[in-house]
């Protein structure tokens, strides 16, 4: 719908109707909706995937910080999956009593269905080694696969990758490396000869610290999500989307930061005091790198990038989940599959029941789940865009012309990014994409 | 003539921003001879941000303080001044645009009253928060 000014008796719009190819979408947005059409299945489909999503997002938050602080350098890291208690019940800083900033209901600890998860896997009890060989487990790959694609692509805002290029961040690694080899002659030397390597270990380290952060905040808002549809109080897509918005603003000023613990002592790789915040060098780095633009996936598809079958520019990529065919993504060991199959464990049943009643059923419910999933996503993308757009630019119901043509041009913008062919916006128009 | 701070907090608008200042340890810069540009937003500027915004904020400092010098330039700059640029480096570090022609806009926030002026600067007085990005 197109912005107008109600007089009695004439509806006349501000601006002329949008001529993009994605108009229709562009309005809905400029009417405060979503990419995702409000249909009562969408939202269905987008609340259950967030809370199967929140299950093992309560994982991957706290191992990330398990590794980004305390793993951190270990040249074996062969138990890096398996987190210590102490960041298992590690509070959540935005749930729980403890919280300064109470808006989330959830607890501060693991999710209990996490935790039983843990113990049970899809097998049966037994040993944590045999679960993690057995690889009934919480694929923590995906996370990791998360991390690198924002460590690779770099760039896309915020001050973090500056940061990282710093005298003062090479200053802060090197006390932490010293600290943490200290009395490791080997391990010294190899320091000494290739300090690079050990650097861009440590900096990779920073992005596992800003992702677990990143996390930390999402799970307990899906959670929430969650909760509120089941109690009926989060009835449509452009509702759900408005819960985002308003949690992305309220943890704006969340600081980013990498601190390590070695013998006792905290090391402050990235100290607080740098100004980092999540929305900043968190949040939208992270939708950049990961909705976006990530990778091709090995053993999926054979890419040429002689015959410019890989966009040459880093920026032009679009491998991330807005743009992903879903069916031969689902092959074993790539990461979206890695993180249906997570998700596949903690469905509400209601989406098990949805999914039955669709194409093979039980057969093809991964598939189902990340067609879901992208749907899920474009709403998030939806909330980011009007999170930007709000900070940004101007309300909905601005009764400038020239501010209701800058936010068409800032919606326009981005629903550019969605003109190429591999994009899925077109698809999640309609049910019948499954 | 008053300082930047004694200007905001005479005219009785602007609680939360003064509040924000001391929270992000900023009193003492902005008491200095500057001289600075302040954009300063008004109490319901910052109300209408989503619940939880300005508290995040306020717990944690750096943080608090990155936004709020966003507000701020070096210097001294009446409007004449601002229109003649497009953009203008905040000390922050990312640049605020500003609006050549009428109205008088800093990036997305509309100037209510311009050009204050101070023993130590400039405060031009606007509807929002502004954000960089």
């Amino acid at each position: 719908m197109t912005p107008i000014v109600s007089t009695p008796g004439v509806r006349t719009p501000l601006i002329p109707p949008s001529t993009h190819p994605y108009a229709e979408v562009i309005h809905r947005l400029e009417a405060g909706g979503s990419m995702l059409p409000d249909t009562p299945e969408n939202l269905q489909q987008i609340i259950g995937i967030y809370k199967a999503y929140a299950v093992p997002m309560d994982f991957y938050w706290r191992d990330l910080l398990y590794i980004a602080e305390r793993v951190f350098l270990n040249p074996l890291p062969a138990f890096k999956y398996f987190i210590s208690k102490e960041y298992l019940d590690l509070p959540n800083s935005y749930a729980g009593d403890q919280s300064k900033l109470r808006i989330w209901r959830g607890g501060e600890k693991a999710h209990p269905e996490l935790l039983e998860f843990m113990e049970r896997g899809e097998t049966r009890r037994m040993p944590k080694l045999l679960h993690h060989l057995w690889h009934d487990r919480v694929n923590m790959e995906f996370a990791e696969a998360c991390m690198q694609a924002m460590f690779w692509h770099q760039g896309m805002g915020g001050r973090f990758n500056d940061f990282l290029e710093s005298d003062v961040y090479k200053a802060n690694a090197d006390r932490a490396i010293k600290a943490y080899f200290k009395g490791n002659l080997v391990m010294l030397g190899l320091y000494k000869l290739f300090p690079d390597m050990f650097m861009e270990q440590v900096k990779q380290l920073s992005f596992y610290a800003n992702l677990g952060l990143f996390w930390e905040v999402m799970a307990p808002v899906f959670f929430e999500m969650s909760d509120l549809y089941d109690e009926g109080k989060l009835t449509s897509v452009p509702e759900a989307m408005d819960f985002l918005v308003n949690g992305i603003f309220a943890v704006a000023g969340r600081p980013i930061y990498h601190h390590v613990f070695i013998r006792g002592e905290c090391f402050e790789i990235i100290p607080k005091s740098e100004g980092f915040t999540w929305l900043y060098e968190a949040a939208l780095p992270y939708v950049e790198a990961v909705f976006y633009r990530t990778s091709p996936f090995r053993g999926t598809k054979s890419y040429n990038a002689q015959a410019y079958q890989v966009p040459a520019d880093q920026a032009d990529f679009h491998y991330g989940i807005l743009y992903a065919d879903v069916f031969p993504v689902g092959s074993a060991g790539i990461p979206p599959t890695l993180l249906m199959q997570d998700m596949l464990h903690f469905l509400p049943p209601y989406l098990q029941e949805l999914y039955k009643q669709h194409r093979r059923g039980e057969e093809d419910q991964l598939i189902q789940l990340g067609i879901t999933f992208q749907r899920s996503m474009y709403n998030v993308t939806s909330a980011v865009i009007q999170a930007l757009r709000c900070a940004l630019l101007y309300p909905l119901d601005d009764t400038d012309p020239e501010h209701l043509a800058a936010n068409r041009r800032f919606f326009e913008a981005q629903m550019d990014r969605f003109l190429r062919p591999e994009a899925r916006l077109a698809d999640i128009q309609t049910q019948d994409y499954r | 003539m008053a300082s930047i701070l004694e200007t905001a907090l005479a005219a009785g608008a602007f609680n939360t921003l003064l509040a924000a200042v001391d929270a992000a340890g900023l009193r003492g810069a902005l008491e200095g001879p500057g001289p600075f540009t302040v954009f300063a937003p008004v109490d319901d500027a910052f109300a209408a941000l989503p619940p939880g915004t300005v508290q995040t904020l306020v717990d944690n400092p750096p943080q608090l303080a990155r936004i709020l010098k966003y507000h701020v330039l070096a210097g001294a700059h009446g409007r004449t001044d601002l229109v003649a640029q497009s953009e203008w480096p905040s000390l922050e570090g990312a640049p605020i645009p500003i609006r050549c022609s009428e109205p008088f806009e800093v990036k997305n926030a509309t100037v209510v009253t311009a050009d204050i002026a101070c023993d130590n600067g400039i405060v031009h007085v606007i509807d929002r928060v502004i954000l960089p990005g």
